[in-house]
């Protein structure tokens, strides 16, 4: 069983207004954020979210713009402090932390990559990259010579004597990833890096995390307004809405199952036999009719269907220690696809 | 019918009243007062209510300077560390070889490639010695810097922690925009009060007048800083130091470098002013020339003045243009620092310290006949017009303003002119403060020095606005214009009275003339600026109507543009405020002369008398031009 990383819990963030108590009451009670703010003067910006985090795992945020993303992953590294609710990370409650134990934490766990970069344009790409090091007080050889390192895994050997606005808007994504990357962190926080880049830089940058965390296995929190990015980064998917979660689960539960219409508007375009698996489409105990036939549970859609089409019988679903959970027909196959 | 329309009718009686009440209140009150006080001095109640005390402190602070603790513990050690440091700077500076001077000019300027500048600017650093000022200019030099040393030293670490705390945010700004109304001048009179005359009082003089710009400009530059380059240092767990002192700090430095820039040019601004307090140097130099009207010396010093500035603002300048990527390479400036450095010794070595007597290029005799011959040769325009202004406006005026309309009257109007534009607060303000200024026996003073303030604006306002809306609607004009305006605005006020002076006679006349060559220049910048930002659809709309561009001018250009022109007005008032005390040194008559008598006389009561009717009359003008302007604004959404 994968252990817990991060947990949020009853997470609120509320600016301004002098009633802070009275505009979550609102809230609790249902009220909409344009009502509170004319009410109390207060934007609530995260309403009671809670969620946890697996290690090594990527959760992903997914909403549109104002929706409180950015508030929500400042809250989690403590970059403000959330009106309500606690953020563990490894058991240890950041909340609670005085500024030294958090900066302790920081050092030696966090990192983050931003939306505009948040590079430091008075310093060489080198000396950005190596920035958390030197705030941890590495020698300046040593942390040279491993930024150099980082900076090669990036793709961007050589370029370490250049100032960052000389570099085009997606090397300069690079060096973000590549600054966080140096200090070896065991959680890295995303904030929308990839929204300001164009379509193709961006597909390249996806592949290129995609491909870094299948060696490093960090634990990352995602965070994106695009859709198509979270089911293509997510191991899980949080869809956020005015403040608030509408549903969390993998891309494929999403995607057959939406639990809000808030949901399905964004799930109604992707192609689901793609992304929807055997598992969440199967359905009760092992076969009768099935001849034999085994899929993993994992599979999509895609992946099975020919099986389907050669052979109406039910094909059976096993887990990934070859138990058999459920099975597959054609008819249930149809009705997701339908929906 | 009747029954619907009674009351609509009693409805509009109603707003008939409250629309034409206060201008009722005007004229009943401005005919009863003028009635009941015509012809009726001023009592001068409090004549020496303010200035007895003062003075008799004065005297008090004379007798104890060497006993009381006040001085002993703190204002006498203070002193003398001042006067230390600036005993070491110029000792120092006198020490250095000439030529290196020069020489450190042209490479910190050429350090970013700007080759010309820094060509010229190195030659401007000779110029004072070339016309036998060089012992002064270093005068001048050790005074500015240990002055802006202090600046940077309090107004830097004041400014990050504005930039920090909204409280102390909120009790600085007031205290640095009233700083900024007050005429510098009147920060000398409290000086003379503690410290008597002399250069550390001056120095202080100079640093108070010269440290918001530095204060301010940090604060900006601190909270302009990009938030997610802040974010990202803090997620790395940086400590607060090491955020400021490796990421805020250094994003700041444009910002920050720009308000040194600032504070340099307001310290040399008021150096010669600061001469009154015996600062010596340039400015004891250009006071003499005026006093003597000698216009060779005066034109002389003045220009060394100018040479200054500009050298230091050319180097302040490289100095905010923080990115390195451009500039000369670290190797070949450390190897023009070696050679200028290399300089310095062999020529201390061999004893070559003194500028070399160049006594025969002098230019003063040159300028002496060419400035009589201009001022024989002009008069025939410069003396009708002198003595029109004094006749025909300026006499008239005051006359109008202490002997037919009465004094209640003058006070009435301000404050019921206040109370339209600001409210009541306002009005309420203005008129105690006017009563003050009666009171204490300023009133006459304070009548003539208005219609000089008054003179000038007009002449101002007559110049800049026209000048620039052609400037704004013509970009080659303005781009023209632009290297005139930025020299104009780094030539400390004074400079301007050396030539007006030479030219007209004795009189307030050229003091006028002086605030109008200083104040018209941000009133162009202003109104240009305005008529610039115009958006570019609001007056393509207007010509798709088929307007001409007359009727786009005065249609949508300037009612847009009106805003800026009239910040543009302010500005112009306060500078011409600024030159208030200046023009009294080329004997304008007033608050301006009596301030100089004042600080002369070291009568510090009086000065604060002055002062008193100087910071009212700012504080209302300022008000008034700024309540006007947000009239001016269309209504935001
Ligand atoms: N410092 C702040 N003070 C007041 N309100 C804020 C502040 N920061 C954010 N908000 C408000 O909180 C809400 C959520 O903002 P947030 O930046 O978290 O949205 P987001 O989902 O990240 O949007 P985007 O995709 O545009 O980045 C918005 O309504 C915003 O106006
Ligand atoms: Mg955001």
């Amino acid at each position: 069983m994968s252990e817990v990383c991060i947990e949020v819990a009853d997470c609120w963030k509320v600016f301004g207004g002098r009633d802070v108590d009275k505009a979550i009451a609102m809230a609790e009670a249902g009220a909409g954020r344009a009502e509170i703010l004319e009410r109390t003067g207060a934007t609530v910006a995260v309403r009671n979210v809670s969620f946890t985090v697996n290690r090594g795992e990527t959760f992903v945020v997914m909403g549109l713009s104002g929706s409180g993303k950015s508030t929500l992953v400042r809250c989690v590294s403590r970059l403000t402090d959330p009106t309500r609710g606690r953020i563990l990370l490894d058991g240890e409650d950041l909340t609670a932390m005085d500024e030294a134990t958090l900066r302790r934490v920081r050092r030696q766990k966090l990192s983050m990559v931003f939306q505009h970069f948040g590079l430091f344009p008075h310093r060489r790409v080198i000396d950005n990259v190596a920035y958390g090091l030197e705030v941890q007080g590495v020698p300046k050889a040593e942390r040279r010579e491993r930024a150099e390192e980082i900076l090669a895994v990036v793709g961007l050997e050589g370029w370490g004597n250049h100032f960052p606005q000389q570099l085009s808007g997606g090397m300069q994504q690079r060096v973000g990833l590549a600054r966080a990357l140096a200090v070896d962190p065991e959680v890295l926080f995303f904030d929308e890096p990839f929204s300001a880049l164009d379509p193709l830089i961006r597909r390249e940058m996806q592949d290129e995390l995609i491909g870094l965390q299948h060696r490093l296995q960090r634990t990352i929190v995602f965070i994106t307004h695009d859709f198509a990015e979270a089911i293509k980064l997510g191991d899980r998917i949080a869809i956020m809405k005015d403040g608030s979660f509408d549903q969390i689960g993998t891309p494929a539960e999403l995607i057959a199952d939406p639990a809000t219409d808030y949901v399905r508007e964004f799930t109604k375009d992707v192609p689901k036999q793609k992304v929807v698996t055997a598992g969440t489409v199967a359905t009760g105990p092992k076969s009768e009719t099935a001849n034999g036939r085994k899929v993993a549970a994992t599979d999509t859609i895609e992946k099975i269907l020919p099986a389907l089409l050669d052979d109406p019988s039910p094909i059976d679903v096993v887990d990934d220690e070859g138990r058999v959970i459920g099975c597959v027909d054609r008819e249930a196959v149809i009705q997701m696809l339908a929906t | 019918m009747t029954a619907s329309t009674a009351p609509l009718e009693m409805l509009a009686g109603a707003d008939r009243v409250r629309r034409y009440a206060p201008w009722v209140l005007l004229v009943v009150g401005v005919a009863v007062l003028q009635v009941s006080y015509h012809g009726e001095p001023f009592p001068r109640a409090w004549d020496t209510v303010i200035s007895d005390p003062i003075n008799a402190f004065q005297a008090w602070a004379r007798s104890n300077r060497r006993t009381h603790p006040l001085f002993t513990s703190f204002f006498t050690p203070l002193s003398r560390s001042i006067d230390w440091a600036l005993t070491s700077v110029e000792g120092f500076l006198q020490w250095l070889p000439w030529y290196v001077v020069p020489g450190a000019t042209f490479l910190l300027i050429a350090r970013t490639r700007r080759w010309w500048p820094a060509a010229v600017a190195a030659l401007a650093s000779v110029y004072p010695g070339i016309v036998g000022l060089w012992d002064e200019t270093m005068q001048t030099l050790a005074l500015m810097a240990i002055a802006v040393f202090i600046c940077l030293v309090i107004g830097i670490p004041l400014g990050v922690a504005a930039a920090f705390s909204r409280r102390l945010e909120s009790v600085m700004r007031p205290v640095l925009d009233a700083m900024q109304t007050v005429p510098a001048p009147i920060y000398f009179i409290p000086m003379i009060l503690f410290l008597g005359i002399g250069r550390v009082p001056a120095t202080i003089a100079t640093v108070i007048y010269a440290l918001p710009p530095i204060i301010r400009l940090t604060a900006l530059g601190i909270r302009q800083v990009d938030r997610q380059a802040v974010e990202a240092s803090t997620v790395f767990g940086s400590s607060r130091a090491q955020t400021l002192f490796k990421v805020q700090i250094p994003l700041a430095m444009p910002s920050i470098m720009t308000g040194i820039n600032q504070t340099i040019m307001m310290a040399l601004g008021i150096v010669v002013l600061a001469t009154l307090l015996g600062a010596g140097g340039l400015g004891q130099e250009v006071m003499d020339a005026l006093q003597q009207r000698s216009p060779g010396r005066g034109t002389a010093a003045g220009l060394a003045i100018v040479a200054v500035a500009m050298v230091l603002d050319r180097i302040g300048a490289s100095f905010a243009d923080t990115d390195r990527t451009h500039h000369v390479s670290w190797r070949a400036t450390a190897i023009g620092a070696a050679a200028v450095v290399g300089a310095l010794f062999l020529g201390s070595a061999l004893g070559w310290s003194e500028f070399p007597p160049v006594s025969d290029v002098s230019i003063l005799a040159p300028i002496d006949r060419a400035v009589i011959w201009a001022r024989d040769n002009l008069s025939f325009i410069t003396r009708p017009f002198n003595d029109f202004m004094v006749a025909e406006i300026l006499v008239p005026a005051r006359d109008l303003l202490t002997e037919v309309i009465a004094w209640p009257v003058l006070i009435f109007a301000t404050a019921w002119v206040c109370w339209r534009m600001r409210g009541w607060k306002l009005a309420a303000v203005a008129a105690a403060l006017l009563t003050v200024v009666g009171l204490i026996g300023m009133w006459e003073l304070s009548i003539v020095t208005l219609t000089h303030v008054v003179a000038a604006v007009v002449l101002s306002v007559l110049i800049a606005v026209p000048v620039g809306i052609w400037a704004g609607r013509k970009p080659r004009v303005e781009a023209a214009l632009a290297p005139i305006l930025d020299a104009l605005q780094t030539v400390p006020s004074f400079v301007y009275l050396i030539p007006v002076v030479m030219l007209f006679t004795l009189s307030a006349v050229p003091g006028i003339i002086a605030s109008v060559l200083y104040a018209v220049v941000p009133g162009i910048r202003l109104t240009a600026l305005g008529v610039r930002q115009v958006p570019a659809e609001a007056l393509e709309a207007s010509r798709a109507f088929g307007a001409t561009d007359r009727q786009t001018l005065f249609g949508v250009r300037l009612p847009l543009a009106a805003p800026t022109i009239m910040a543009g007005v302010n500005q112009v008032i306060m500078m011409v405020l600024a030159m208030v005390i200046i023009a009294g040194l080329a004997g304008s008559q007033g608050l301006g002369f009596e301030a100089v008598r004042a600080v002369t006389r070291t009568n510090t009561g009086l000065g604060f008398e002055v002062a008193i009717a100087v910071v009212t009359m700012a504080i209302i003008l300022d008000r008034l031009t700024q309540a006007a302007g947000e009239r001016l604004q269309p209504p935001s959404a």
